[in-house]
């Protein structure tokens, strides 16, 4: 038991005294923070400060619709008369770099619904939603009064229908709380997200620990002072230490960052943008209250308690796999044989996590979330949305006892295959070494 | 009293026989010479003794006990395919193995900095094994593998890799642990080396043991009645029927000449005597690098 300690000790000192062990600990929240704010902070500056006016001359052959085009800060329209038969190129190339674009408004609009808008250049998005959202208002106006009733405006704009559902979920005690299935799925999928990426780098960092002390010889003089089983489980459990530290540092970090930056205020900016950027699309009512009042409905006690435990049975599942199948390679750049088969069942499990978002009580994702080798990553998508207890439970067994299958088979593979130099060894072989 | 007895061990790996009922005695408070070509079994009945791997029959005593796990703390084990943590200081690495060996921290440390001490790499101690030369990790590696002062070292080919002036104070650390009363386990091919520092050897080839016994006692065994002959004024030697032969060789100072069956040393003598001024004789044993290439071709 000293000596297992002794080989935790070891293997978590040597990977955490590392210098890109620290820089990578450091270095990664605020590179995800960065990412999270940097393209909405950018959008808030560019907003502000974009002060180029762009120039529409507006052919109305209707001879009545051209006032639909307001001026504002970022357009101005400038009417033409719509009987000149020049074509429109003639027409943009007289005024000389004047107008960026020509809209044609035909005679018929009111029927076809439809304009013509010719440039040199492509018009972005937001060009074209304003000139439609101007179009559809004044020709909808122009309808309604064609009716000639009086009240009809008045009716329709009463009738005007703005469904929402606000769904709420009881608590233990019967009260209700608001929540948003958007916000349960982001969460979930970023659990398991995480939890994918930190067995598979951590399941990688082990192999080539085993790798490298089976290469360099090393493990001869190691297994002379103590059991192969003890080095083995020490380096699965020193670096599952590794793992738990830097998880524990990565949120203490993000969370002095967003606090940091929620005092600062930009949190509130770059929210308040992205309110305004949402404006187009009146379904997604989000708003910082709504956010909060969903985020704080999630019990987190439980789904961090719970991400612990699945990311323990999925790191000792998949790290013992990956000393198994490690011992048996002879070099490091022949272990890709072995560890394809490994990434790809993690694969699988990401695949049919990001599948059952749509569905996280469906019969795919209970399935899922049963299978040991899957469960790890797919019950974190559906942690949020409430598993039955029986489930959680079962579930829980099932990945643990397979774990601890796979820790007894690997340690038999493991034995062996560190032992035995010089040869490459087949999926054939190795299933011997379990005898 | 002998400190390891290996009484017929048999290891099999995956259908061939690696170690064929197999015994080694050693003497306490000797250096045993474990030797064999490649293939042998030498590897396999090493990893047997230091518990790296187990017999599939026989047995290995320790000290008249059958071994247990806690043994390998009394074994210091130099394997020939040397490695160390290469990205970890020196001064970790040798504590970090001498725990494992079970040394209490405090001990591993001032045995540590004594040992550096004695290989001149106290200053090297804050550096990373991969920072030394080849040789500097060689003596970083004997210094793990008797830092625990084990009463039983095995040394796998210790010398391979060490330039002569290193390889010179290595031996004299090993004669040193053998004084103190250490048992030592040399398994080599270097013959040269054996025949300076073995008092006994076990041969193995083919996975079985082909020749055992005392260095010297083996040199008699197979000696060839050859004997270096000097006469005076390096005269010509010629060959005496029902007597002895001339042996032609180049790396022997005077002649070499090879007594027939039945004939007596004495009637050689008086025959050069006879002949010759006779100023000196002495018998040729055979090398142990003789001994071990005969032995093994003519198995």
């Amino acid at each position: 038991m000293n000596k297992l300690k002794l080989i935790i000790q070891h293997e978590y000192m040597t990977i955490v005294g590392k210098k890109s062990f620290i820089i990578m600990t450091i270095l990664i929240p605020f590179l995800l923070i960065l990412l999270l704010f940097v393209p909405i902070m950018m959008k808030y500056i560019n907003d502000k400060t974009d002060s180029s006016e762009m120039r529409i001359a507006v052919v109305d052959k209707s001879h009545n619709y051209g006032g639909a085009f307001k001026d504002n800060g970022r357009y101005r329209f400038e009417l033409m008369s719509g009987d000149s038969m020049d074509k429109t190129y003639d027409i943009y190339k007289k005024a000389s770099g004047r107008v960026d674009a020509i809209m044609v408004i035909p005679a018929d609009v009111l029927e076809s619904q439809q304009v013509e808008l010719f440039s040199e250049k492509t018009l972005d998005e937001s060009t074209v939603m304003y000139l439609n959202q101007c179009l559809t208002d004044t020709l909808s106006k122009a309808k309604i009064a064609s009716f000639q009733d009086p009240d009809l405006a008045n009716k329709i704009s009463q009738s005007q229908v703005n469904a929402s559902i606000k769904s709420k979920k009881w608590n233990e005690n019967g009260e209700e709380q608001e929540q948003s299935a958007t916000i349960a799925s982001i969460i979930g999928m970023v659990l398991a997200f995480l939890t994918y990426t930190f067995v598979l780098s951590y399941g990688a960092m082990i192999m080539n620990s085993v790798v490298e002390e089976k290469t360099n010889r090393i493990v001869e003089v190691i297994v002379s002072s103590c059991k192969p089983m003890e080095l083995m489980m020490g380096k699965i459990i020193g670096v599952g230490l590794v793992g738990l530290t830097q998880f524990a540092i990565w949120v203490v970090l993000i969370g002095i960052a967003m606090g940091v930056i929620g005092v600062m205020g930009i949190g509130a900016d770059a929210a308040s943008s992205a309110d305004a950027m949402a404006m187009n699309m009146p379904e997604t009512e989000s708003t910082v209250a709504s956010l909060m009042a969903a985020l704080t409905s999630i019990n987190w006690f439980s789904l961090l308690g719970n991400f612990i435990i699945y990311f323990v049975g999925g790191y000792l599942l998949y790290a013992s796999l990956f000393a198994g199948f490690g011992s048996a390679v002879d070099q490091a750049s022949d272990s890709s044989q072995f560890t394809m088969p490994i990434i790809l069942i993690m694969m699988v499990a990401l695949y049919a996590g990001i599948g059952c978002m749509s569905n996280p009580n469906g019969p795919m994702a209970v399935w899922c979330s049963m299978i040991p080798f899957t469960s790890p990553v797919v019950m974190m998508v559906r942690l949020p949305f409430d598993v039955p207890w029986w489930q959680l439970l079962l579930s829980i067994v099932l990945l643990f006892g397979t774990a601890l299958l796979c820790i007894w088979i690997s340690a038999r593979i493991y034995r062996t295959g560190i032992l035995l130099y010089g040869k490459k060894h087949k999926f054939k072989e190795i299933l011997k070494w379990i005898k | 009293m002998n400190f390891i007895d290996v009484n017929s061990v048999v290891k099999q790996y995956d259908g061939h026989l690696a170690l064929d009922h197999v015994d080694l005695h050693v003497p306490q408070g000797t250096v045993y010479g474990l030797l064999g070509p490649n293939g042998a079994g030498k590897t396999s009945l090493i990893r047997i003794i230091n518990r790296i791997t187990r017999a599939d029959s026989g047995t290995v005593l320790l000290n008249g006990r059958e071994m247990v796990q806690a043994d390998i703390a009394n074994i210091g084990y130099l394997p020939e395919e040397r490695g160390l943590y290469k990205k970890i200081k020196v001064a970790d690495e040798i504590v970090y193995l001498a725990r494992l060996k079970g040394m209490p921290k405090a001990l591993a440390i001032s045995e540590m900095e004594k040992w550096l001490e004695r290989f001149d790499l106290t200053e090297w101690r804050n550096r990373k094994v991969e920072e030394l030369s080849k040789g500097m990790q060689q003596k970083v590696q004997f210094i793990t593998t008797v830092i625990h002062r084990p009463q039983l070292l095995i040394f796998d080919e210790p010398f391979s890799g060490f330039d002569p002036v290193n390889a010179e104070q290595l031996k004299r650390e090993i004669i040193q642990l053998r004084n103190e009363g250490s048992t030592i386990l040399f398994s080599t091919h270097n013959m040269a080396s054996v025949e300076e520092i073995c008092e006994q050897i076990t041969l193995i080839n083919h996975s079985r043991v082909v020749l055992e016994g005392k260095v010297d006692d083996i040199k008699q065994q197979h000696k060839k009645n050859l004997f270096v002959v000097n006469v005076a004024g390096n005269e010509k030697i010629e060959a005496k029927d029902g007597l002895f032969d001339v042996v032609p060789s180049n790396d022997v100072q005077g002649s070499l000449i090879k007594l027939t069956k039945g004939a007596t040393l004495h009637d050689a003598i008086a025959h050069l005597n006879d002949h010759h001024t006779l100023t000196g004789i002495t018998e040729k044993l055979p090398s142990m690098h003789e001994i071990f290439i005969e032995t093994v071709q003519n198995k």
